[in-house]
């Protein structure tokens, strides 16, 4: 056989590689989930950008306001979240390999470990109002119970989704189909990248 | 499908990177490159999250782009003001 006649006959084979190739680039979960999830990045972005406003209109008060918040707490919930996100990650990964007994178990650890954001994030809010700090302090108070409380309730929303999943999963409802947990995961993932950005934010810089 | 050994080395860079974006205000004096390591930080964690943990690095090349965009403007713009 000479070459013309090989580099001919292998079109038809490499074809349909390069397109399973481009068919594997999937968007994990629903299409409806990644819009609503690029909203609620708009939401944030525009809290995040009038914050950074606010605080170069009011630098003073800002860093004197800063200073009262408890160092470690937002430490403590960054890597509560953090670590949370991984199993969850891994969570998505056992029921990709049909381990939905895993996969629950590792739903659990990633539900217990967001328990701790939500007991730190109650008690910084306690230890503020025991210093006489409330939303009506400042500026920057305003803020910043307004922002974190928006987040903590989106933290709230994406534990009961999961919550749901994990009951759905136990059913066996995504021997087929995983969307619905992918969906779930990339929301909590989300509050996890927003999380990222309101931390220096609020508690580094 | 990303691997376990990819999850687990961007969960560690992700708690290294926030360790270094706390002990960078005691490393430079300098406000601007505080500012910028920060926000560069920022943006290095949301593409982890993005890539590793959201799986976008295997999904069609636009919404990858418009997820990583979010943790590159933001921080980009936060940085700006901040300069200002």
């Amino acid at each position: 056989m000479n070459n013309a006649s090989i580099s001919s006959a292998m079109v038809p084979l490499s074809k349909p590689l390069v397109n399973e190739r481009v068919n594997n680039k999937r968007l994990p979960g629903d299409l409806a989930m990644w819009f609503f999830i690029l909203a609620e990045l708009t939401v944030f972005a525009i809290f995040f950008i009038g914050f950074a406003v606010a605080e170069q209109l009011n630098a003073d008060m800002f860093v004197a306001s800063k200073a009262k918040l408890h160092p470690i707490a937002g430490l403590i919930n960054t890597i509560a979240l953090i670590t949370s996100s991984l199993f969850v990650a891994l969570s998505v990964r056992a029921i990709h390999l049909g381990n939905v007994k895993e996969s629950l178990n590792l739903l659990i650890i990633s539900q217990l470990i967001a328990y701790v954001y939500l007991v730190v994030k109650v008690w910084e809010y306690q230890f503020l109002f025991a210093l006489g700090i409330d939303i009506e302090t400042n500026t920057f108070f305003i803020l910043y119970f307004l922002i974190t409380f928006f987040h903590l309730m989106h933290v709230l929303l994406g534990m009961v989704i999961l919550i749901l999943v994990g009951l759905n999963a136990k059913k066996g409802a995504y021997k087929d189909d995983v969307s619905g947990f992918e969906s779930a995961a990339s929301y909590w993932h989300m509050v996890d990248l927003l999380w990222i950005i309101l931390f220096p934010l609020i508690y580094v810089i | 499908m990303v691997t376990l050994k990819q999850i687990i080395v961007s969960w560690l860079l992700l708690i290294a990177l926030t360790l270094a974006s706390v002990l960078t205000g005691k490393v430079f004096d300098n406000y601007a490159i505080f500012i910028c390591s920060i926000l560069l930080i920022v943006f290095l964690k949301g593409q982890q999250i993005t890539d590793i943990f959201m799986e976008l690095r295997e999904a069609p090349k636009m919404w990858r782009m418009l997820v990583l965009s979010y943790v590159f403007i933001i921080p980009s713009i936060i940085c700006f003001i901040y300069l200002l």
